[in-house]
């Protein structure tokens, strides 16, 4: 239940980052409907779980932008394993703690793409700083909405709809 | 809120390592296939295309949405053009139908005129205001008055032919007496044959001609013009033409005459300011 629901909010993302494509082009540089998707599902804190979300997401994302291919599966990975481990040990519960994790994994997210770009293919990203700050702002602002949406569709905690003790 | 430890998987740092390693294969190759030109592997176009579906139909939703959209708007705009368009076509239609109103009125007007050209009568124009053609009594109200210098007897006559006579005057009204009235009548004459008689209404829309003798030559289709003998109606004015001369009983023929006035139709008329006989003429008698 819990992969369909992963799979149903990756066709969401994906639907999302084609329709921003469409109509506003630049929209994607200040705003990631993916990782969205990864924190919340790595929020349940299972690490295997994240994993595999993370790697799957991030090929999605890297297939349908200009990316090499690996680079957001890597950086979401990174990004899924780490809020996963920490919810691992730690129960964090509500939309404030989502929208924290939401913003450090944004603001990781951006960092490793930008040491990968910097090692892989020694270019730099233009006005980095700037559009790390717009992009966490609004992503944010849009995983805690899309959260407290959930809150009122599910009824109950969201996090607790991803959590199963079994493998 | 801790977790309890045996919850927590046991080698999941070790799995996280090898992704991470195999993701940076990845990337290196995909890195290094863009150099040589080939911008997609394998591995990425499978996960393209798997996902495309997605994709295609949120562009064709799009699209079709936009494509709707666009429609509706085409339509606004054809619906308010239209609109327009119609409102252009009844504005055009109202000025043609009022254009044609007065082309025929103007052509009426100048057969009155040319009439009244021609009668060497003192003349003036007036309009109906009241026309009672259904009635007992034939008559109709003119919109002029003595103030227009219109009298008592004065004939009344429009393009088509005689209308009838007035019979009273107010300052700025006077009633007609219209000739198929039952209590008018008319001095005539055949055109063709010059034979006179006296036309009367028949009290319907139609009219008789009296005092023509049965050896007359009286035939269907003869006009029948005014005579100018009764002292109201001027010489040579159109009454109506024959449409039928049956024997009578007695020494005089049964003349039907169809009127050359469509009374139904009357407007303007002209008003004859006839030359009137003095009372103590009529009245006198050797």
């Amino acid at each position: 239940m819990r992969w369909l629901r992963f799979a149903v909010g990756l066709l969401l993302a994906l639907t999302l980052h084609t329709l921003l494509d469409s109509f506003y082009p630049n929209a994607l540089a200040f705003f990631d409907p993916y990782i969205i998707l990864v924190i919340y599902y790595s929020m349940g804190g299972n690490i295997l779980g994240a994993i595999i979300a993370g790697v799957i997401a991030g090929f999605v994302q890297d297939a349908y932008s200009g990316a090499i291919f690996g680079l957001h599966a890597f950086s979401l990975t990174v990004c899924a394993y780490a809020v996963a481990y920490v919810n691992s040990r730690l129960v964090l519960r509500g939309t404030v703690a989502f929208g924290a994790s939401l913003g450090g994994s944004v603001i990781a997210n951006e960092l490793v793409i930008y040491i990968l770009v910097n090692i892989l293919q020694r270019q730099k990203i233009e006005m980095f700083e700037q559009g790390l700050l717009v992009k966490t702002v609004f992503t944010v602002l849009f995983g805690m909405l899309v959260y407290q949406l959930l809150t009122l569709f599910l009824r109950e905690e969201p996090i607790e709809a991803t959590k199963e003790r079994t493998w | 809120m801790a977790v309890p430890a045996d919850v927590i998987p046991r080698r999941p740092t070790l799995l996280f390592i090898v992704v991470l390693s195999l993701l940076f294969i990845v990337m290196s190759v995909s890195s290094k296939t863009r150099y040589v030109g080939e911008t997609r592997t394998l591995f990425e176009r499978t996960v393209m295309t798997l996902f495309s579906p997605v994709p295609k139909t949120v562009n064709w939703v799009g699209q079709t949405a936009s494509d709707m959209y666009h429609g509706y708007l085409d339509m606004r705009r054809e619906v308010a053009e239209n609109l327009q368009l119609r409102r252009k076509v009844a504005a055009l239609t109202t000025e043609n139908l009022k254009l044609r109103q007065t082309e025929s009125d103007l052509r009426r007007l100048r057969g009155l005129l040319g009439y009244a050209e021609q009668s060497t009568l003192e003349t003036s124009m007036a309009q109906t205001v009241m026309l009672d053609t259904a009635g007992r009594f034939k008559s109709m109200i003119l919109d002029r008055g003595s103030d227009d210098g219109i009298e008592v007897n004065d004939a009344i006559v429009n393009a088509s032919g005689l209308i009838g006579r007035v019979v009273l005057t107010t300052r700025d009204m006077a009633k007609v007496q219209l000739i198929t009235d039952t209590n008018c009548a008319v001095g005539t004459l055949i055109e063709r044959t010059r034979r006179q008689g006296v036309v009367r209404g028949d009290g319907a829309q139609g009219l008789q001609m009296f005092d023509v003798p049965s050896l007359a030559d009286v035939l269907p289709g003869d006009v029948v013009l005014t005579a100018g003998i009764d002292g109201i109606y001027p010489k040579g004015i159109p009454v109506g033409t024959i449409t039928r001369a049956d024997r009578g009983a007695d020494l005089f023929k049964r003349i039907t005459v169809r009127p050359a006035v469509d009374f139904g139709s009357v407007e303007e008329v002209i008003v004859i300011h006839t030359r009137k006989i003095p009372p103590q003429v009529l009245r006198y008698a050797p």
